[in-house]
């Protein structure tokens, strides 16, 4: 019996194409899972989505951070953040006037030339644009070629003004007005002042117009000469906010007082 | 995982005892070929070394016994194969050997593996209780029973 069993089940065999088939199917199946799998596939797409956020938070954030600083001070103390763009990216008023002329002109996002033109022509800021006052607008950034373009392009906007003062400087008398709780228009006249009237502080510069501390500078140096000289040195290289060189530093766009 | 050159190779050293096993439990040809892809797939992807080739085969014979029981206990199958599908179906035998080997799918499906074991491919008691994960002594009354059952039916003398 047991040779019998042995003969017969010595007599079954697998068909080749049985053979055949099983092969191409474990081969089939062997590649398979040898492509990444669905979680590896998803590497190269979640790559790109993680590209996507950085690239638009970079550009979020390169749009968003100020590069320059226009100040514009009347009596209204307001503070235009201009981005890389040359668009205007922030606007802040530093007393109640300019608190109150930044909600009444709508500049966001304009060119800061544009902007510019459309706050100095606006009717709130027209009662202080006519008579004598005095008129402060300082461009401050760390870019010096930049500076320089863009006080190109505020002289221009203030052509028409008369008493209109223009000059650039860097970014670290903005930090030093700002740390004083004043304007960089406004900061730069408190310093010149200052330098007459040692008592004076930034709290009483606050509430005063550009008009009245122009009088008080010239009232203490004598004459209205002496004041444009004093706020012109500081905008020259003697001054302790040296900063941008050559002929653009300190340039008056107008002579106070004329 | 292993290479296309040794599961070639396995294919063609254990297709025929596969094919044993599978006629043994299975009587369609579609069930056949599915436990071929069964236990090659996993003989592919079994990535622990095999002592020597008994071991080897040994494994194999158990994953093929464990693939068909499985195949037959399935839901699918339970609820859609009829007993009257059971036609044999090997491959075309001498009609002495059709007799035998119709005689040992005649016995209860608990002794065919046991004979085939044992008769054919030579293993003792102990070691179809390991391959099967059965007692010894549960084994060697299979082995009784079965050889008891096969001679009534082949009428053949009695061996060991």
């Amino acid at each position: 019996m047991h040779d019998k069993i042995r003969a017969a089940f010595g007599e079954i065999h697998a068909e080749e194409e049985l053979k055949n088939r099983t092969r191409a199917y474990i081969a089939q199946q062997m590649s398979a899972r040898r492509k990444p799998s669905g979680r590896m596939r998803l590497i190269p797409a979640l790559a790109c989505c993680l590209f996507v956020l950085l690239a638009g938070w970079g550009g979020h954030h390169i749009y968003f951070s100020p590069y320059s600083i226009i100040s514009i001070d009347v009596n209204p103390s307001l503070e235009l953040g201009i981005n890389r763009f040359d668009k205007v990216i922030s606007v802040e008023g530093y007393n109640d006037d300019g608190a109150a002329l930044a909600n009444a002109v709508d500049v966001k996002y304009l060119d800061y030339a544009q902007a510019l033109t459309r706050i100095l022509e606006s009717d709130a800021v027209a009662p202080y644009t006519s008579g004598d006052a005095a008129i402060s607008i300082a461009v401050f950034g760390s870019d010096q070629e930049k500076n320089n373009e863009m006080l190109s392009q505020v002289e221009a906007c203030t052509a028409g003004y008369r008493n209109a003062h223009c000059y650039a400087d860097d970014m670290d008398t903005a930090a030093a007005a700002h740390a004083a709780g004043l304007s960089c228009g406004k900061y730069r006249a408190y310093l010149a002042l200052q330098a007459l009237d040692p008592a004076v502080t930034p709290e009483d510069i606050q509430g005063m117009t550009m008009r009245e501390i122009r009088d008080r500078i010239a009232d203490l140096s004598g004459n209205s000469a002496s004041a444009q000289a004093q706020e012109t040195d500081l905008s020259s290289g003697g001054g302790h906010h040296g900063s941008i060189s050559g002929s653009r530093k300190g340039k008056r766009h107008h002579a106070y007082g004329q | 995982m292993r290479n296309e050159q040794e599961i070639s190779a396995a294919i063609e050293r254990y297709a025929d005892t596969v094919r044993r096993l599978c006629m043994l439990h299975l009587k369609n040809h579609a069930d056949t070929e599915d436990i071929f892809q069964t236990v090659f797939l996993k003989y592919a992807l079994h990535t622990e070394p095999f002592s020597d080739a008994d071991h080897e085969k040994a494994w194999l014979l158990r994953v093929t016994i464990n693939a068909c029981k499985d195949l037959l206990k399935s839901f699918f199958r339970s609820r859609t194969v009829s007993l009257d599908e059971l036609v044999n179906q090997p491959a075309p035998l001498a009609s002495d050997h059709h007799e035998v080997i119709e005689a040992v799918l005649s016995l209860p499906q608990k002794y065919r593996d046991v004979i085939y074991l044992h008769f054919y491919e030579g293993y003792s008691a102990p070691e179809i209780g390991r391959i099967l994960g059965k007692n010894v002594n549960t084994v060697y009354t299979l082995l009784g029973r079965a050889k008891q059952q096969l001679r009534e039916k082949l009428g053949g003398e009695g061996d060991a």
